[in-house]
């Protein structure tokens, strides 16, 4: 401030003012006494044993069976494939029924067209609608 | 570990020895930091009491911190003065609040510079700078009484008081103006009238 009056502080009276009050003051005995009494506590406290956490419950049917395969997301996929069985199963797509029957050796149902009564794996007409359409001509 | 060894010992090394369970080191740490934090918190609160108290919880934090603490990564000085000022800030607020909320029952608000007056009158020099400083915002007295009562470097006190170092140059320089402004025509009371 370029105003400093005669009443004003010099900066050399404030330093020699902040350099008094830089004296360390003594705490009291009581005060030191408190202080190293809760160290004390502290200390002890943490030497004790610390207690065991909760023993973590078990994991229950579903999350086991998720682990077991790999995770929630690859049961979901296993529920999914179990569920299309299960349709396929009672639905029996003609498709589907000729492919099993190829599979399960009894195609004999599953043949419609050019079917000469022999039952070896060569008279399979794998796609009977063609001659079917060659007959028409 | 025997006492002449531990005085030589830093803070962060004593501090980790205590949480080892060294009951001597927290003897010495006490020792050496308990004046440091005791007058700090005299300097911004203006009451011996009050600060002790805040520097029994401030120490106490630093027990309970020793379990954690990393060597290097931090100066205890530094991290004490942090939770003194803070414990400090939070004495202070709660010392407002209690006033607005007994307002009634005061006759007239106390104007700050007439209470400064009115103490520099009787007191000593300590209890006027004290008063004057008690004048300043929160912020430019502990930037105060850091850098010129404590001696701390700018770069230390920035990190104490979560700043910038510009923002403690600035703190400074506007507290050390405010409190020669709070202390102007008191000089006979602070016994420097005859110099001048």
């Amino acid at each position: 401030m370029s105003g400093m009056t005669e009443t004003e502080m010099t900066d050399a009276e404030l330093d020699a003012l902040f350099a008094e009050a830089a004296t360390l003051p003594d705490p009291s005995a009581a005060l030191v006494a408190r202080v190293l009494a809760d160290a004390d506590a502290e200390r002890l406290l943490r030497l004790q044993p610390q207690p065991r956490p909760p023993a973590t419950p078990k994991p229950g049917f579903w999350a086991r069976l998720a682990d077991m395969f790999g995770g929630g997301g690859a049961l979901a996929g296993m529920a999914s494939a179990a569920v299309a069985g299960l349709y396929f199963g009672f639905v029996q797509p003609e498709g589907l029924t000729t492919l099993t029957g190829i599979v399960t050796g009894d195609f004999a149902s599953s043949l419609s067209v050019g079917l000469t009564g022999d039952t070896s794996v060569d008279s399979v007409d794998l796609m009977p609608g063609i001659d079917a359409l060659l007959t028409e001509e | 570990m025997p006492r002449d060894t531990l005085t030589v010992l830093s803070d962060d090394a004593l501090l980790v020895l205590y949480a080892n369970g060294d009951a001597d080191a927290a003897r010495t740490l006490t020792l050496r930091l308990l004046p440091r934090v005791l007058g700090y918190a005299t300097r911004l609160l203006g009451d011996r009491a009050e600060a002790e108290d805040i520097a029994q919880e401030a120490m106490l934090r630093l027990w309970r911190v020793a379990g954690a603490w990393r060597q290097g990564e931090a100066k205890v000085s530094s991290w004490l003065y942090r939770v003194a000022t803070n414990l400090c800030t939070d004495r202070q607020r709660a010392r407002q609040r209690r006033r607005s909320e007994a307002l009634e029952d005061v006759p007239e608000p106390v104007d700050d510079a007439a209470g400064v007056e009115a103490q520099m009158i009787d007191a000593d020099r300590m209890a006027a700078l004290t008063a004057a400083l008690a004048t300043l915002p929160d912020r430019q007295r502990e930037a105060v009484v850091l850098r010129h009562i404590e001696g701390l470097t700018n770069p230390e006190i920035a990190v104490i008081l979560e700043i910038g170092v510009e923002a403690v140059e600035s703190l400074t320089a506007r507290g050390k103006r405010a409190l020669a402004a709070a202390l102007a025509g008191r000089k006979d009371a602070l016994g420097y009238e005859e110099r001048v």
